[in-house]
């Protein structure tokens, strides 16, 4: 987590009076905490494009773990208006031009993130994508990224099956290839509150499964 | 968006949605796994949607226990995986699964501490208490369908209860309902031919309606013969008059202690007033129903096959039990056999009421574990007829089409069609004694290692039901034409020989490596089957008519044939195997697995390893005398 302070020290004066400096203000978990007593916002966010350069932020959704359970009255779903048309990536997300219409802008969606990522850790299903995207906005909002502690399901349990000795197959590391090794039911995805959510059972299983008749810090999932 | 308290979500056709109350859209799909489950199905949206933002999910481990202390409280709807309940004295209470849920506390209250066990790792949704009280408060029938579940859950687990719950039981659910009235002018010959052709132990006398009295097989033996009494005596002059009744919603426990407080041995059940049935002493120790004798006795007044089925369908539970109580692998597999015995024989007296009485005599014959008594959970079919040579062939349908009624009941029941078809169902072994005798004979003069095995089971035979004689003439020739058939004996030798214990040169376990047991020893094809077959070779050497290893081992040993010693060697060794499958078997039941025969050697405990390991030595030696007695110079 030191490493954390140290980059955002560098921030500091950038930021100062703005939701992010709130945010980074909440103390953060310690790395030696059980993962029972540390609180996950577990994210996802849909995009125009895989590309965070060319690529868009269309919407994202979250939820809070706390206490190892999933809170479902922390569920949240945030459009986003485009700032170009979301062109052919509406096949996938089903988020068309007129459904963007009445969507909130970027800063207002990214206020109402760090408001709920105060002191927590961010999980998401393939980090690097949704926080190359978050940053983004981040960086064009205050011109500092986001800087808080994340975790990645997608490399635990890529970790995890490459530890076993496992041969990966294609798909394996999807979530649903992943939440399935677990028992955890079929869902539809491609809304952000909802890959969200999926990815929150998938967090609290690996995290159970791995913290069965021993402890599980938070280190061990960083 | 999301403090409106309409959320629009759009549909497939594009058009907006909307679901008032809940917090965000998307969780109409929790909500609706909710609806779909027992008793949300009731509940208004309006009641039920402000709610889904109060729950919490979590997820649970194989292994993991709630119980009063658990700190979160409420109700946990399983939205995957599975849960066990167990009250205070580890009797199994349900299984829950998939939009099944539970609420200890509410269970506590009904039966004392309840501990729930995931037994397959779960996803809940909790319900806290709050919100579930609320939800109780708001709703009556949410409310009464959790105090009714109590009472279904309460009626499943008596059913696993041992005498104090049974005893509660109301009469009624025991009493026998095949009445005989007879008028009070009707001679005691009259009475007792109408007795033994309804096969009841009791006729009511009713007299212009009324119930005026009851006469029992002891009155006729005590009242009638003792005293030198005519058979024209009118039952109305021997009768017990002025009869105790019973009410049907008595209790099992204040019923059996009013019979034996008065001795009686019969008594009226009335429901309503009106005299609707009987209850006998043995009835009322039937009524204890965890005892395997209840299991078998009542197999025998079940009238189709799918009481059968629904009567024998807790068996995996009472096996436990039974092993739980401390019952030995030898009897839990006698029990077992006993009870597909009584299986088999009420199947063909079904037949026989179906298709008429045999045109000629004949017997069912079981083959293979259940010739030996030696049965378990999951065994198939092993069976055969023999029919006496005066039959027709005009008069071989009769056995055919009784042959498929068991044979289809058997399957229907649990005790899956054979493998490789051996059962009476199929032509081949479905035969006069003569073809039999034929058939013996043939397998012995030409014996190849693959044929010997291929019959091998054929050669532990039982008669189960008909003219036992048959089936003992069909050995005779069997044990004529084996022993001192020294070609057959070495080739039925090599197929001894062919499964090798597991001990490898460095004394480790071998274990199978194919297919989804990898690492892990079948105990069955093993240790129980080498074991079975030593025996049998040594058996039919020496024309020793015993079939149950336990019985040919003494009789091998009493004839000198094997030392008492190697003889109790081999006992102990298959005891211990047995015992250790039969232990294993019920850790799967009670985890709510799928029965094999598959152990890990690296899970046993260091003890149990090492008299797995004696056990396979002794296999091995008795192996080794196999070779030098029956394949001497064969290599």
């Amino acid at each position: 987590m030191w490493h954390l302070r140290m980059r955002r020290l560098a921030y500091q004066r950038r930021i100062a009076g703005t939701a992010l400096q709130a945010c980074w203000q909440a103390p953060l978990p310690s790395t030696s905490s059980d993962w029972r007593t540390v609180s996950f916002l577990v994210a996802d966010a849909e995009m125009s494009s895989m590309d965070a350069n060319s690529g868009e932020l269309l919407s994202v959704g979250w939820v809070v773990v706390e206490n190892g359970g999933i809170n479902l009255g922390s569920a949240q779903h945030h459009l986003i208006r485009a700032e170009n048309s979301v062109g052919q990536s509406a096949t996938i997300h089903n988020l068309r031009d007129y459904d963007l219409i009445d969507a909130n802008t970027r800063d207002h969606a990214l206020g109402r993130f760090l408001d709920v990522a105060a002191g927590k850790v961010l999980v998401f299903h393939n980090a690097a994508l949704d926080m190359a995207f978050l940053n983004k906005i981040s960086r064009r909002e205050f011109n500092a990224p986001i800087l808080m502690p994340v975790v990645d399901t997608l490399l635990q349990e890529e970790k995890l099956l490459h530890r076993e000795g496992h041969v990966l197959k294609p798909g394996e590391l999807r979530l649903q290839g992943c939440r399935d090794r677990y028992g955890l039911p079929h869902f539809h995805g491609h809304n952000a509150l909802l890959d969200a959510l999926a990815t929150a059972e998938l967090l609290i299983a690996l995290a159970s499964r791995r913290s069965v008749g021993r402890p599980l810090t938070l280190a061990q999932l960083l | 968006m999301t403090n409106d308290t309409t959320s629009p979500i759009k549909g497939g056709d594009g058009t907006e949605k909307s679901y008032p109350g809940l917090e965000t859209p998307e969780l109409i799909t929790i909500a609706e796994f909710i609806q779909q489950t027992l008793p949300f199905n009731d509940l208004p949206q309006e009641i039920l949607y402000p709610v889904i933002s109060r729950i919490v999910i979590q997820y649970h481990c194989q292994g993991d226990v709630f119980d009063a202390q658990t700190p979160q409280r409420g109700l946990r709807i399983l939205r995957s995986g599975a849960v066990e309940l167990r009250d205070s004295d580890n009797k199994l209470l349900d299984r829950l699964g998939e939009g099944e849920s539970f609420h200890i506390a509410g269970l506590n209250a009904e039966r004392g501490e309840v501990i729930a066990t995931v037994i397959e790792d779960a996803l809940c949704y909790l319900v806290p208490d709050e919100v579930y009280g609320q939800l109780r408060d708001a709703d009556r029938n949410f409310d009464r369908y959790f105090s009714g579940q109590r009472n279904r859950r309460l009626r499943r687990a008596a059913r696993y209860q041992p005498e104090p719950n049974t005893m509660m039981q109301e009469v009624r659910t025991v009493m026998s309902t095949n009445l005989l009235s007879v008028a009070p002018s009707e001679t005691v010959q009259q009475v007792a031919q109408a007795m033994a052709a309804r096969r009841v132990s009791s006729a009511f006398v009713v007299d212009n309606d009324v119930l005026v009295g009851i006469v029992t097989d002891r009155d006729l033996r005590v009242r009638v013969v003792a005293k030198g009494l005519g058979s024209a005596t009118p039952v109305g002059e021997i009768m017990t008059p002025d009869l105790e009744c019973v009410d049907g919603s008595e209790t099992i426990f204040a019923t059996t202690l009013l019979m034996t407080q008065r001795r009686f041995h019969h008594l009226p059940v009335k429901i309503n007033g009106v005299t609707r049935g009987i209850v006998t002493t043995s009835d009322l120790i039937l009524a204890k129903q965890d005892d395997p004798v209840y299991l078998v006795q009542h197999i025998s007044r079940q009238h189709d096959v799918q009481t059968i089925k629904e009567l024998v369908s807790g068996m995996a539970n009472l096996m436990v039990q039974w092993v739980n109580s401390g019952m030995l692998a030898q009897q839990v597999s006698q029990v077992l056999t006993a009870i597909s015995d009584a299986i088999t024989v009420r199947l063909i007296q079904l037949a026989e009421e179906e298709f008429g009485p045999a045109p000629v005599p004949w017997c069912w014959t079981g083959f293979g574990s259940q010739a030996r008594s030696e049965q378990l959970l999951g065994a198939d079919q092993d069976n055969g007829l023999i029919i006496d040579d005066s039959v027709t062939e005009a008069q071989l349908s009769w056995y055919r089409d009784v042959a498929n009624f068991v044979c289809d009941g058997l399957d229907e029941v649990g005790y899956i069609y054979c493998p490789g078809g051996i059962m009476a169902k199929t032509d081949e072994w479905r035969q006069p004694l003569a073809t039999w005798q034929k058939t013996v004979r043939k397998w012995a003069r030409s014996p190849t290692p693959a044929a010997v095995m291929r019959v091998s089971i054929f050669f532990d035979i039982r008669c189960i039901y008909g003219d036992c004689k048959l089936a003992q003439r069909l050995q005779e020739t069997m044990l004529d034409q084996t022993s001192r058939n020294s070609i057959f004996l070495a080739a039925l030798a090599a197929n001894v020989l062919d499964t090798k214990p597991p001990l490898g040169i460095f004394r480790r376990f071998v274990v199978d490596r194919d297919g989804e047991h990898r690492s892990e020893l079948d105990l069955k094809k093993r240790g129980v089957l080498p074991v079975t077959e030593i025996v049998r070779l040594h058996s039919l050497a020496h024309k020793i008519a015993a079939v149950n290893t336990d019985e040919r081992l003494k009789a091998l040993a009493a004839e000198k044939h094997l030392t008492i010693a190697g003889s109790r060697n081999l006992a102990d060794a298959l005891h211990y195997i047995q015992q250790l499958r039969i232990k294993h078997q019920c850790e799967q039941i009670t985890r709510g697995e799928k029965v094999s025969n598959f152990v890990n050697p690296r899970d046993l405990p260091k003890m149990a390893k090492e008299q797995l390991r004696d056990a396979f030595t002794i296999i091995d030696e008795a192996q080794s005398s196999v070779r030098q007695t029956y394949r001497a110079g064969m290599g």
